[in-house]
């Protein structure tokens, strides 16, 4: 029986791609990325958090702590686990909703996720990752029906800086998914203070037939409050403004 | 400017203006709207009492008290408006109950005078005197049951009757039958002044349009009020003929019938009008825009209950152009409206879209919607035909009724299964073994009892309520009564009576905590469960073992298998509940906005719910019974304890889904409505709600006076709503975002 580490089931999403879905983060990340919005996702082994404000001082923790102060991120969960509960929405799903593996970066659990898309292809649901496009696992990609990738820094040295690895091999995995006809929605994700260079990314990707659709999405500080039940500082980073992303969605290219 | 969009804009100012002068005059209402205007200055009626209790029953008592206060009512008109009439009062508030009271009546020191005798007794609705039910209250107070004694108005007039025959033709009706059953004088002479009454009110509008008239200098106002007062005088006594006159004509009917017993039930707005619609287009005396305007007209003067789509008795689809004209209406005042979208898989899908199209939009709450399959299949198990079914249409709250037909009382009549379950843990607690699959024995055995008080009360009120509260409004479009002479409540054709339960998710809960934190893993003993309850968890530790078991709604989980056997066991005992004269019981899953009166009854549960708590809403799941407060979740374990005899569970849903009105938003939620209802559900009032409007209202209201939200069956403007109800809104939210 295939096992993976499952930081948490989100059911009812309606932001990681068409439709109704529910999205399964996978923990761990060979990424670092300074603004991370799932720190907790980052190691692959179960983790504590720990939220004071919701601590009762019982002083129990030993026996199990019940106020939701200290928990533990990270299940392991069998592929059958993982399928029940994405099975409950299965009436809502409809021919373009489904589920959305995303971490972490999921194929860092590449069995895991193999095993798992199987297992939701045989019931007919529709299938997509959410990946940092550092691996490339051509089985696993010509399976599921969306891939959503980011591509968040053009410089290789600042992508190096601020996400811990070079970007030269995500934008080659690019260049092969392209190769293999595998239709990609790419995205990056908008942090005010680092030159990303949305015009340069976006040219890139324009040549690529296969990429379908090219996002900016927005920092969001979801991550603050996870950042600090992990004991981890706060990334510093700001909200970027409206007009500073209309600004930077005219250098972003459009599909016809 | 005098433009159709100039003055909906100044209609809809006014009714901002009036929300906030009600509020000022009642304080808060934890109600619907209704559509009242504030009371004008020197507004004053003198009841006639004919009951040594001080209160006023039967024939002649509701007629006279009807008459006075609709006498006193003055003529309503805006000249903005093509519609006139409105109601500000009604006939309960007169009846010596304090409880119903509203601030303005109470403050009056005349009323004061009269209301001497008044206590703050319920009884006072209902003739003790003379029906008294003092062996039932022990057990009705036992489970707090909401007995539907003294209830009124909670079914729907046929209005193709009036329509057909204006108040001149029920004049000649009630003549005609009168001559034929010379032993029902009282029952003529009172319907008869009843709809003398009504004449005389839509008279005192036509001199006050003509006085206005002459005074009127700007042409284009003129022309309207001249229009206005051709339209009611065509239809003081004549039918109306018109698309204008029909909608006129109701909202006269509405304002009456809204005064004598706060009915609220409307009709297949798009089916009913589209003939009047159709002719007037024809003869070229209606455009769209026009008819358009006069629905919004509709619509302000009363939020009445109105069900638009659907389909027919051959499941032919029943959307028209005007059901888009409606929505299109409703758009363009976008108040308060209580339309409810009736879906089935023939519906026309692009009306459909445009539905949900207008609640992701306007985040107002409307429309809702309701699934023709489970309702007209459910209410066909109770014995009765498909066409019938299909006629039975969404007309309240929680509700469907067939109109002229039917006297079902529903959601008048309530069982708190929460507080059915205190008592079963009252009685286990003094036996030596005690198990959960014990307790539910208990808790049957406790529940055929609430169930069969309620049936003893529910025929009390049926047997009698002719004597106490006649219906002699609304038994204008009723059938059989003109003819027999009688109250509906002695002659409808139909009586499936709806009785809800209300607190399912707290019972479901648990049951669940005790299986798992008890019975299985042993956290706790039942004596340190029983010490919790007792000591209302004084120790916040045991509290969240037992609320951290898991939920109902979580999908899949042991409480949601409680839900399932809780519902499978409340529709057993309803059903095998024996009533006379071929009525019968239907039940549904709902608890109205009463969630913190029903609560303080109850003690600490075992959910890790403290005592005094409000219960559950309606079918729904408790509060933050998954973090990511999922609608799937919600909707997946709703569908699970639909009743299935054409009552409803409802699916009631507020969420910020951070969706644009756009083609995805729209097609995201139609998919959650489709799912929810091939999944068997019945009824959906979904809130979209702007999160940082809802907060900022929470904190000061008056920021957002026009602020709707979907309470429960029926809408509110939050601002009218007490801080406590308004947390509890809020509460209920932020599960969903
Ligand atoms: S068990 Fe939880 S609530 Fe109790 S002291 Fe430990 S962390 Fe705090
Ligand atoms: S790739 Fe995603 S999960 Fe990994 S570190 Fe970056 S933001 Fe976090």
């Amino acid at each position: 029986m295939i096992s993976g580490i499952v930081a948490d089931i989100q059911r009812a999403s309606v932001h990681d791609g068409p439709g109704i879905r529910t999205t399964v983060f996978l923990k761990g990340c060979p990424l670092h990325c300074a603004w991370c919005h799932n720190p907790e996702c980052i190691e692959r082994a179960p983790q504590l958090m720990y939220y004071p404000e919701k601590c009762i001082g019982c002083g129990s923790c030993d026996k199990g702590c019940f106020s939701g102060a200290r928990v533990i991120c990270g299940k392991e969960m069998s592929v059958e686990e993982v399928l029940k509960e994405v099975l409950l929405d299965k009436d809502y799903y409809g021919t373009d909703g489904g589920v959305t593996f995303s971490g972490g970066e999921p194929f860092m659990q590449s069995e895991f996720l193999n095993a798992l898309i199987d297992a939701c292809k045989a019931e007919g649901i529709h299938c997509a990752v959410e990946t940092s496009l550092i691996y490339f696992d051509a089985e696993i990609f010509r399976k599921v029906d969306l891939v959503m990738a980011d591509l968040k820094i053009w410089d290789d040295e600042l992508h190096k800086k601020y996400t811990g690895v070079s970007n030269e091999k995500i934008k080659t995995h690019f260049c092969q998914l392209s190769e293999l006809h595998i239709p990609v929605i790419a995205r990056t994700p908008v942090i005010p203070g680092i030159c990303q260079e949305i015009d340069k990314i976006s040219e890139f990707l324009k040549e690529l037939s296969n990429v379908e659709k090219y996002e900016l999405l927005p920092y969001h500080p979801l991550g603050g409050a996870k950042r600090e039940a992990l004991g981890i500082e706060p990334d510093g980073f700001t909200i970027p403004s409206k007009e500073f992303m209309e600004e930077l969605e005219k250098y972003v290219f459009i599909r016809e | 400017m005098y433009s159709y969009a100039s003055r909906l804009k100044a209609m809809r100012d006014t009714k901002i203006a009036h929300t906030l002068a009600k509020r000022k005059q009642n304080g808060y209402t934890d109600l619907d709207d209704f559509g009242t205007v504030p009371i004008s200055e020197g507004y004053f009626v003198e009841p006639w009492y004919n009951s040594t209790n001080g209160s006023f029953y039967g024939y002649d008592g509701m007629c006279e008290n009807f008459c006075r206060v609709l006498d006193a009512h003055e003529p309503y008109i805006d000249p903005n408006e093509m519609l006139c009439g409105r109601w500000r009062d009604m006939l309960v508030n007169y009846r010596g109950d304090l409880h119903y009271m509203p601030d303005w009546l109470k403050k009056n020191p005349k009323t004061q005078e009269f209301m001497k005798s008044a206590t703050n007794q319920w009884s006072k609705r209902w003739d003790e005197q003379r029906f008294p039910y003092d062996h039932l209250k022990p057990l009705q107070e036992k489970y707090n049951i909401t007995t539907g004694i003294d209830g009124d108005a909670h079914f729907a007039c046929d209005y193709r009757i009036g329509f057909e025959l204006g108040f001149g033709g029920l004049l000649k009706k009630i003549d005609k039958y009168r001559a034929i059953n010379l032993d029902k004088r009282e029952f003529y002479d009172a319907e008869e002044r009843t709809v003398e009454a009504i004449i005389s009110f839509v008279q005192r509008h036509i001199d006050k349009l003509e006085t206005m008239i002459a005074k009127e200098e700007n042409r284009a106002v003129r022309n309207n009020l001249i229009e206005m007062k051709q339209t009611c005088e065509n239809i003081r006594y004549n039918a109306p003929s018109t698309f204008q006159e029909a909608c006129q004509w109701t909202a006269f009917f509405n304002c009456a019938s809204r005064i004598y017993t706060r009915d609220g039930a409307g009709f297949q707005l798009d089916g009913l009008l589209y003939p009047y619609y159709e002719r007037d287009v024809k003869a070229g005396i209606l455009d769209d825009e026009k008819a358009k305007f006069l629905i919004a007209n509709l619509l302000l003067i009363d939020p009445h209950y109105y069900q638009i789509s659907g389909v027919d008795e051959n499941d032919k689809d029943m959307t028209n152009h005007l059901s888009y004209l409606i929505l299109e209406a409703a758009d363009s005042i976008n108040i308060a409206t209580n339309l409810t979208v009736r879906v089935h898989e023939n519906c026309d899908k692009e009306f459909m879209k445009k539905a949900v199209y207008y609640l992701l939009k306007n985040k107002n709450g409307w429309p809702r919607f309701c699934n023709d399959k489970a309702l007209a299949e459910g209410y066909m198990r109770n014995g009765i035909d498909k066409k019938t079914a299909r006629e039975r249409i969404a007309v309240g709250c929680n509700w469907m009724c067939v109109p002229g037909k039917e006297f079902p009382m529903n959601d008048t009549v309530k069982v708190n299964v929460a507080k059915v379950l205190d008592e079963a843990l009252k009685d286990l607690r003094k036996e030596e073994i005690r198990s959960t699959e014990r307790l539910f024995e208990i808790y049957e055995e406790h529940l055929k009892k609430a169930v069969e008080v309620t049936a003893e009360g529910v025929n009390l009120h049926i047997d009698h309520a002719w004597e106490v509260t006649p219906e002699l409004v609304m038994n204008l479009m009723m059938k059989n009564t003109l003819e027999r002479g009688e109250d509906i409540s002695q002659c409808a054709e139909l009586y499936t009576v709806g009785i809800d339960g209300a607190g399912l998710a707290v019972v479901a809960d648990s049951f669940g905590a005790l299986q798992t934190r008890v019975e299985e893993e042993k956290l706790l003993t039942w004596d340190e469960m029983y010490e919790a309850l007792d000591s209302d968890f004084a120790d916040e530790r045991t509290r969240l073992i037992l609320n951290s078991a898991p939920k109902y709604c979580q999908g899949g989980t042991i409480s949601d298998e409680w839900a399932k056997r809780l519902t499978e066991s409340w529709v057993r005992i309803v059903k095998a509940q024996s009533m006379p004269e071929g009525r019968q019981f239907i039940p549904g899953w709902f608890s109205w906005s009463r969630t913190i009166e029903y609560g303080s009854k109850v003690g600490a549960t075992p959910n890790g719910r403290r005592s005094g708590a409000p219960i559950s809403h309606g079918a729904n799941p408790n509060p933050h019974f998954r973090t990511d407060g999922a609608p799937t979740a919600q909707a997946n374990g709703i569908a699970s304890v639909q009743c299935g005899y054409g009552n409803t569970a409802p699916l009631q849903i507020e969420f910020d889904p951070k969706l644009a009105a756009d083609e995805k938003g729209v097609d995201t939620v139609l998919r959650l409505i489709e799912s929810h209802f091939n999944q068997g559900g019945t009824l959906i009032n979904i809130n979209i709600l702007d999160s940082e409007k809802l907060l900022e209202a929470n904190e000061n209201p008056d920021l957002h006076p026009d602020l709707v939200v979907r309470v429960t069956g029926f809408t509110a403007y939050f601002a009218s709503l007490s801080p406590q109800f308004r947390q509890l809104v809020v509460d209920r939210f932020l599960q969903g975002i």
